[in-house]
């Protein structure tokens, strides 16, 4: 630890000047994030079902589950960008690699979600609509996945914001996100504090509006299930 | 443009099996002392955020707010090289992964331990002092083992969260599991094996400390 020196001078003015590459950064984040979402909905929904599966199917549901939650996003990324790409040839572009592994990650995490919701109806409302005749099939779809939704979804949303912030690590194989941008930035103008306290403020804005979405729609749906 | 296929070669991995681990092993201590300090920043800022007092529990309340907000990397570049650059202390790469983990993990266990000291009857604190114990006895051993029952839990989970975080310091080259598998993939283009032992080691701890977690849980349930 040398001695600090205290005369440091602050340039914020780079950050209004980088203005143009931070918004086409956010751009690509953005389009990341709300793409993870889409396919980790859907597929969350999919593998909590395959989990609910008796016998052998319910197990890969499980193992699933296990396995894909455990690894972080960056393994993901290079295990997706490098190790698949050479040895089997898929050679996805940066970006598509970006929502393949937020997806896989976030895809386990929403299954649980999903899981206890369903779980949370009372088994006497599928046998009632079960013996009023409905098919399997249209007992969850009409009776028992509508009120599941609603019980799912702010835990759902609150997940959306670990994507957002995950989807940072996307910078590191070259996808021209809004980290990626801010590091590019930092490297131009040698301005590390400034351009990395924006970033992160920025972040945590994305992340403080869908929480707070996450929050209204707790309250609100509450009301309703009350 | 020719595609050669993609020759398979375990041995660079299981050659090296003890570089890996010890790899593992540089992930696993820094994920468990940023915990460490996640879980004494955490205790400290609860206490804070529930002391009733405006001027503490509002930087308390903000401090959560922002840590849990900004994503690890971020964290991670701002500490290393952003306040290096402002004030002049160069931290190694060893402690800015280690601060980073401590403020996003710090984040998460406040909320914890607030939860943990909250979920105790006032009651019980009433019919502690009223039986004669002290303020100091009634924490000891009245409030503090149940809530430590409560807080273990979560705590195991956060840990988890944070050994998964931790494997981005290989981007700041602290020589973890990942740095080394970034290296034998530049040096000898073996992605596929690299990056799958790498997986597969941290699958296996992430799952042994869950299960860890799991145990616990049922061992602590009240009642």
């Amino acid at each position: 630890m040398t001695g600090l020196y205290l005369s440091y001078t602050f340039d914020w003015s780079v950050v209004p000047k980088s203005f143009e590459f931070l918004l086409r950064g956010l751009g690509i984040t953005l389009r990341i994030t709300v793409l993870s979402i889409i396919f980790s909905l859907a597929l969350g929904l999919i593998v909590a079902l395959v989990r609910m599966a008796p016998g052998p199917l319910g197990m890969l549901g499980f193992a699933y589950i296990q396995v894909f939650r455990a690894l972080s996003l960056y393994v993901y990324i290079l295990f997706a960008y490098f190790g698949i790409a050479a040895a089997f040839h898929i050679d996805l572009d940066p970006i598509t690699a970006g929502v393949v592994s937020l997806t896989l990650l976030n895809s386990a995490y929403m299954a649980e979600i999903y899981r206890s919701a369903i779980q949370a109806i009372d088994p006497g409302q599928r046998e009632a609509a079960r013996s009023l005749g409905l098919g399997s099939i249209t007992t969850f779809g009409n009776v028992v996945f509508p009120q599941a939704w609603r019980i799912a979804l702010p835990s759902l949303v609150n997940q959306f914001t670990d994507i957002i912030k995950d989807s940072s690590i996307v910078a590191v194989i070259g996808t021209p996100d809004l980290m990626y941008q801010t590091i590019e930035r930092v490297s131009f103008y040698q301005r590390p504090f400034e351009f990395y306290t924006t970033v992160g403020a920025i972040y945590l804005l994305l992340v403080l509006i869908v929480a707070q979405v996450a929050s209204r729609l707790e309250k609100r749906l509450r009301r309703h299930l009350a | 443009m020719i595609l050669l296929a993609y020759q398979f070669d375990w041995s660079v991995v299981t050659d090296r099996w003890q570089l890996f681990v010890a790899g593992a092993w540089i992930d696993l201590w820094v994920a468990t002392i940023g915990f460490a300090l996640a879980c004494a920043i955490g205790l400290v800022n609860a206490l804070l955020r529930t002391s009733g007092l405006p001027f503490l529990s509002v930087p308390s309340f903000v401090y959560v707010q922002v840590t849990r907000g900004i994503p690890l990397y971020v964290l991670l570049l701002w500490v290393y090289f952003g306040v290096a650059n402002i004030t002049g202390i160069t931290f190694t790469n060893f402690q800015a992964i280690v601060i980073a983990l401590a403020l996003t993990g710090s984040g998460y266990t406040t909320e914890i331990f607030r939860a943990g000291l909250g979920a105790i009857e006032r009651g019980q604190m009433e019919a502690a002092r009223s039986i004669g114990l002290s303020r100091v006895h009634t924490y000891q051993h009245v409030i503090l083992p149940q809530a430590f029952r409560i807080v273990v839990p979560p705590l195991g989970n956060t840990f988890v969260g944070l050994l998964k975080g931790a494997t981005i310091m290989a981007l700041i080259a602290v020589p973890d599991m990942v740095f080394l598998a970034n290296e034998l993939n530049v040096t000898l283009f073996t992605p596929f094996e690299v990056f799958a032992a790498v997986a597969l080691i941290l699958v296996v701890m992430v799952l042994f400390f869950s299960a860890i977690v799991y145990v616990l849980e049922r061992r602590l349930r009240i009642g």
